[in-house]
Order: C-alpha cells, then structure tokens, then sequence
C-alpha cells in the first residue's frame, strides 16, 4: 500500500473515531427536582451542536447527543452548567448513542 | 377553633423529615407564574423573569383579608428576588432566597393609596424525598405592618425522576402578624408536579382550603 493511500485510511480512520465521539455524559450535583433538569436542559439546547439532552435524576446524569461532526468544549459545558446553577463533577465522551443510555438509565443502571 | 389537636400537626412534622416551597427562582432563563390561595387569609399571584439562575424580576398583586379586624388590604408590586447561595450536594440542594420590592397599596382601613415595602427571605433544603423551607414575608407601609412566617416539612413517598409525576406531601405552619390571623396555621397538603407544572392543595386545622399552583416555563 502506497504511503499516500496510508495516509487517507488513517485520516478517515480518526476522522470515524471523532464521528464516533458522539455522547456527551455529565456527572452533576444538585440535581434533585424536576426544575433542576428543565433548566439543564433548556441550558445545553441553545448549543448548536445539540441533537439531543437526557436527565436522569437517579444517575445524577445528564447526557448530551451531538450533531454529527460537531462538538462542545468542556469548558463550554461548565460554563453552561454553572449558569443553570449547577456543578459539574464530571464529564465524559463517549461513542454510546443516547437511546442506550436512556435504556441504561431506565434500567437504573449507573 | 382548631379541629386538628395541635400534636397530630406536631407528630406529623416531625415524621416528616425535612421539604421544598416554591422557589422564586426556577431557573435561568425562564419564567414562573405563581397563585397561592392562603386559606381566605392571603391570596396572591405573582409572574417572575429570572435572566440569570440567581436572580429574578417581576411581580404580583396580594390580597389581605384579616379574619380578626375585618380589614382587607390590597398590595400591588414589583420585586427582586436574589438567590443569595446554593449548596450543590450529591444527593441535595439547599438555598438561601432574598428579595425587595416596591409596590401600592389600597384597603378599607386607610384612605387613598399608600406606598408599601415589600422584605423577605426563605431558605430550604431539599432531597428527593424529604424537604423543608423557611419562609419570611414582610408587607408594611405608613398604614399596615404584616409579616407572614411560613414553615413547609414534606416527604416523598416515592423518588420520582425527570418527565414522571413527583408527589410530596406536606405540613405546612404558617403566622400572620398584624392582626391577620390569631394564632398559627397549620395545614396538610399534597403537592404534584411534573414538567413544569405544579399544584398543591390541602387543609388548614380550620378546615379551609389552601391551595397554590405554580408553573414554569
């Protein structure tokens, strides 16, 4: 295989990694009553890069799906999340797509 | 005349461990419409902007009417309120509100109009199955003076979750100064809630209604 043809796989190949990345799951405190999330969630909608939000009081979890190709800053998120009145303790990417973690959080699963 | 021995109120709240009352705030960027129906004593309606989650503008109209003088007083206003802080715990939340406001006033004991101050500040504490607040409220001008201290204790028989219904129920003791009402208040309420909806109804120890809803959007 030519280095060039090389090349082009192993872009396309990070290229479906970063597609991949496309869940977003936040570890909150504070999270305890149904305006909470409804004020989370009306926060992280006003990113373009937003498909989707999923709250779950139980998991302390919110959960953002990407827009294909797009991304949110981390920092972007703490910021969001603070002005919303809320901490954020933890925040990870993830290539689960957020019907999964629905299912995961309605089988109470952490 | 009381119906409930004033120790079944007791028993009560102390079997309920802790609550959440109305919050002036909801969250940012949203707005709340309140009314409260407060046993024929005090009813109000209220409507709040809150740019920020800490702090809101807005709002609302109350009416007084004293079951010991036969006096009715009429407040319209507008207000700041102010979360001055919020504990985010792992599994609870807990805030200090602050707010002030300007407003008029009209009733049948005074002639004209008056202007009228408007204080307060509750603090609450709240899990997702017990909660608790504590409520000051001051009205006052050249004419009046009432202050209305409102304690909430509840319980969630269940944990509800995002998008599922929330039920809460409450004992609530409330006391009226300036001659509004004799004595402490005491109520039993269910509270419901979901989405942004919330409505609360129950019965004072008098065996009136007490009742408020609340919803936000």
């Amino acid at each position: 295989m030519k280095v060039s043809t090389r090349i082009v796989v192993f872009i396309l190949f990070l290229t479906s990694m970063a597609v991949e990345a496309s869940t977003i799951e936040m570890n909150v405190n504070g999270l305890v009553c149904a305006f909470c999330a409804k004020g989370i969630e009306k926060q992280l909608r006003k990113f373009p890069a937003t498909a989707d939000v999923v709250v779950s009081l139980e998991q302390k979890l919110v959960a953002v799906a990407l827009k294909d190709g797009q991304d949110i800053a981390d920092a972007e998120l703490r910021r969001a999340l603070t002005n919303a009145g809320y901490t954020v303790k933890s925040i990870q990417r993830t290539d689960t797509p957020l019907a999964d973690v629905r299912a995961r959080i309605k089988q109470g699963k952490p | 005349m009381n119906r409930w021995p004033l120790g079944f109120a007791g028993a009560i709240a102390l079997a309920a461990p802790v609550i959440t009352t109305a919050k002036p705030i909801a969250f940012a960027d949203g707005y709340t419409v309140m009314t409260e129906y407060g046993a024929g004593t005090m009813t109000e309606a209220q409507f709040f902007y809150a740019p920020r989650y800490d702090f809101s503008v807005g709002g609302g109209h109350v009416e007084f009417d004293s079951n010991e003088t036969s006096t009715t007083t009429r407040i319209s206003y507008a207000r700041l309120n102010y979360l001055v802080h919020r504990w985010n715990l792992d599994n609870a939340q807990a805030n200090v509100f602050a707010w002030g406001g300007l407003g008029r006033a009209t009733g049948n004991s005074f002639s004209g109009t008056r202007l009228a101050e408007n204080v307060g500040a509750q603090a609450d504490y709240e899990t997702r199955r017990i909660y608790g607040s504590l409520k000051t409220d001051w009205q006052r001008s050249a004419a009046f003076d009432y202050r209305i201290d409102t304690l909430q204790l509840g319980v969630a028989p269940y944990k509800h979750d995002y998008g599922g219904l929330a039920t809460w129920f409450l004992v609530q003791a409330r006391q009226y100064t300036g001659g509004l009402h004799r004595g402490t208040e005491a109520a039993l309420l269910l509270r419901l809630f979901k989405g942004g909806v919330w409505v609360e109804a129950g019965v004072t120890n008098a065996g009136h209604l007490q009742a408020m809803a609340m919803f936000n959007f």
